[in-house]
């Protein structure tokens, strides 16, 4: 049977594809990638996509986690601050209460039932990075403004407005609650106690029931401020989660897209020797026909 | 009753025969490096008998013809793969151009998807800071030129595969004139009875080169040859040949037409079905994905923005500047319609620190808003396309290269030259040529012989 006489356009088109695979072997153990274009393999690169998204918008979570931590942890310590205020004002109130006291001596607890009064508006004015914390979401002015015309002695000027924010999927949290909520609710108005107090010292007359409304607003406020303390926590759970989210997903991306070295430089070398093989299959191409024997 | 005359001619007609097919031989030696030679034979015959009574005397030795070794049926099967492989080839080259459009990078489309919706997110942890929501801005602004960029790469790469048509048509046309001119050339020669070798085998070489380029049919005729393509429009028609014709449509790519008939979607295989392929399917596939996407995320967008209110309490306008009713040119036109960061329309009661609205925006990032997919999830939907397409063809290629490649080397077996047996015939037709000169020798001997006899009796 007659044979292909020239071998040669065969050897070189399998030098050619040893030459590539082991360029793809070294491509992908220098990048340490498998999947370097789509094409590589088009399933994974798409989930590759997905991957890569869910992994960023992983640490934008945690990015706006870290804002609203800041923002909750200084609402959380305001309002420890505004109860230690209260509670100043309950054992002024109910040493004043004594009945031993003269005018005078009520007149100084109350000037300084006033500067309580005062700082706890400064406190419900909490600004944090530019925002009032309590102004629900009218959060460009400062919700309490003093107001001698009221009776409580301040008007809110903020909205009983909420804010959520998502902050994983399906995962969303309530980042803040309305001074209209917390120091302003109905029955339970911090500012209309201390006022009260205040006139209580002045006139001499219902310090005692007056000192009731004030314990009862520490106790609601008290009450309210498990919201920033659940907050924390959940923010605090939401975080170590996220983290070994970026964990796995991190670990998928190299299952998806990954160089297996082992596996990469094993074909690396096979690859190496078949292309050694081949080279000199042609160096061996080169055999003496029977022209060389003809003298 | 014979003669030394009679011997001499013989010998002569072997001196000749041998010298001619030695001839063959050193051609054969000669072109054994030549693409698309096929190896000939010399065809001896001997002459005529002549009858002289009771004797038949053979009278020598004729080289008859000189034939060309090939076989019709596997030079079809090569043309037909050729022609596959002509097209997978222009496929793959074009395919892998457009896919590193879609590899993941810093700025890709579905990078630039993800940073848009997170500086969304960041938003809505500080609805009222102007240096977050000017990074919604900016992100808005390098998803629109991601989309920009990526829509314009795949408009220069078809207008580029446009210029390959162009090219590829003149080269037909080349191809075709050429073949003609040789179908000249073989019917005169076959029709003086002589052998034309090695004008079929260029005219195969040619025919070959023209399979890679189009899909061709070919008829052979008598000492001729038809060539048609797509669907039976003739190419060459024995020594007349057809010019395809292109003309720019619409939009501005080149249809190919032959005798006023757009033949543009007859051609299927071969480099120009391959270009034609990627250039008026593939890629305005893609074009189209890109678009649905760059709308479908631009509406939705701007139809949150109408449903807040900006940093000023006012309801919310338009972020991105609305796509193209239908869609189409939509990525490549996508842009940012506002400056001013406090027009974000972040908030839903109208109040600067509400993020209700940027909340709702960041929704879009999980809702199946596009073709019934999240913006993310359809745009891994395209990078899948599109690595598939090019994998697809990649494997078709290479099978299509093994196909190929077991085909030459059949031809290779048939028609190639093989040194190794040049060199026996080479042997054989010099011995039997130093025999037929031996036997000159020898007459003339034996002339001298009877000359000799004459000049003893005188």
């Amino acid at each position: 049977m007659r044979v292909n006489p020239n071998p040669l356009p065969d050897l070189l088109a399998a030098l050619q594809q040893t030459q590539q695979q082991i360029n793809t072997d070294l491509q992908q153990i220098s990048s340490g990638q498998s999947v370097i274009v789509p094409s590589d393999d088009p399933g994974a690169a798409a989930e590759l996509v997905q991957n890569a998204a869910q992994t960023s918008a992983a640490d934008q979570f945690l990015r706006s986690i870290g804002s609203v931590q800041g923002e909750v942890a200084n609402a959380d310590s305001t309002l420890s601050s505004v109860t230690t205020a209260l509670q100043r004002a309950i054992s002024l109130g109910v040493e004043a209460a004594n009945g031993t006291l003269n005018a005078s001596d009520r007149a100084a607890i109350a000037t300084e039932v006033q500067g309580i009064q005062s700082q706890l508006v400064s406190l419900a004015n909490l600004s944090y990075q530019g925002s009032y914390v309590f102004a629900g979401t009218a959060t460009q002015t400062a919700p309490y403004v003093v107001d001698p015309t009221s009776p409580s002695g301040v008007t809110y000027v903020g909205n009983s407005s909420t804010n959520s924010i998502t902050l994983g999927n399906h995962f969303t949290l309530q980042t803040n609650v309305p001074g209209s909520q917390l120091f302003s609710a109905a029955g339970n108005d911090m500012f209309q106690s201390i006022q009260d107090l205040l006139t209580g010292l002045q006139t001499g007359t219902g310090i005692a029931a007056a000192v009731g409304e004030v314990t009862s607003a520490a106790n609601y406020l008290d009450a309210q401020r498990v919201f920033y303390g659940n907050a924390s926590n959940q923010l605090t759970a939401q975080q170590t989660y996220l983290n070994s989210d970026i964990t796995a997903l991190a670990e998928q991306q190299n299952t998806l897209g990954g160089a297996d070295l082992a596996t990469a430089i094993t074909n690396l070398t096979s690859a190496e020797t078949a292309h050694q093989a081949t080279l000199a299959a042609v160096a061996g191409a080169n055999q003496p026909n029977l022209f060389s024997y003809i003298k | 009753m014979s003669s030394l005359n009679a011997s001499l001619a013989i010998a002569l007609s072997g001196l000749t025969a041998e010298q001619g097919a030695l001839e063959v031989t050193t051609n054969n030696v000669a072109n054994v490096n030549t693409p698309g030679y096929s190896r000939q034979v010399p065809n001896l015959v001997s002459s005529d008998p002549i009858v002289i009574d009771p004797l038949t005397l053979g009278t020598g030795v004729t080289l008859q013809s000189i034939e060309s070794i090939r076989d019709p049926i596997l030079e079809s099967s090569i043309q037909q793969e050729t022609q596959t492989q002509g097209q997978l080839n222009a496929q793959v080259a074009a395919l892998q151009q457009t896919q590193v459009n879609f590899t993941t990078s810093t700025s890709d489309i579905g990078t630039e998807i993800t940073n848009f919706f997170n500086s969304i997110n960041q938003l809505s942890a500080s609805p009222a800071d102007l240096s977050v929501r000017q990074g919604v801005l900016t992100a808005a602004g390098n998803l629109a030129s991601s989309f920009n960029t990526t829509a314009n790469n795949l408009t220069q790469q078809q207008t580029s595969l446009d210029q390959n048509v162009v090219q590829t048509v003149g080269q037909i046309n080349q191809l075709s004139q050429q073949i003609a001119q040789l179908n000249g050339q073989i019917n005169h020669l076959e029709s003086d009875g002589e052998s034309a070798g090695s004008f079929v085998d260029q005219r195969q070489q040619a025919i070959d080169q023209l399979s890679s380029l189009v899909n061709v049919s070919v008829i052979p005729s008598n000492n001729s040859l038809i060539l048609t393509t797509a669907n039976g429009t003739p190419l060459v028609l024995g020594t007349q040949s057809f010019q395809l014709q292109t003309q720019p449509n619409a939009a501005g790519l080149h249809e190919v037409y032959a005798g006023g008939t757009n033949i543009t979607s007859l051609i299927t295989s071969g480099q120009l079905g391959g270009t034609l392929q990627v250039r008026d399917q593939q890629i305005p596939a893609i074009q189209a994905e890109l678009d649905t996407l760059a709308a479908g995320l631009a509406n939705a967008v701007n139809g949150v923005q109408a449903a807040g209110y900006d940093l000023n309490g006012k309801l919310g306008t338009n972020l991105f500047n609305p796509p193209p009713a239908g869609g189409t040119g939509a990525a490549a036109s996508l842009s940012v319609a506002i400056t001013d960061p406090a027009l974000i329309a972040a908030s839903s009661d109208g109040t600067s620190g509400s993020n209700g609205n940027a909340e709702a925006m960041y929704a879009l990032s999980t809702q199946a808003g596009i073709d019934g997919q999240t913006p993310t999830d359809y745009y891994s939907g395209i990078v899948f396309n599109v690595g598939n397409d090019v994998s697809n063809a990649t494997a078709e290629q290479s099978a299509s290269t093994q196909v190929l490649q077991q085909l030459n080397d059949q031809r290779a077996s048939i028609s190639g030259v093989s040194l190794d047996q040049e060199a026996a015939n080479m042997v054989q037709y010099q011995n039997a040529y130093a025999a037929s000169a031996q036997v000159v020798t020898t007459i003339n001997t034996m002339m001298y012989d009877v000359l000799q006899m004459n000049v003893l009796n005188g």
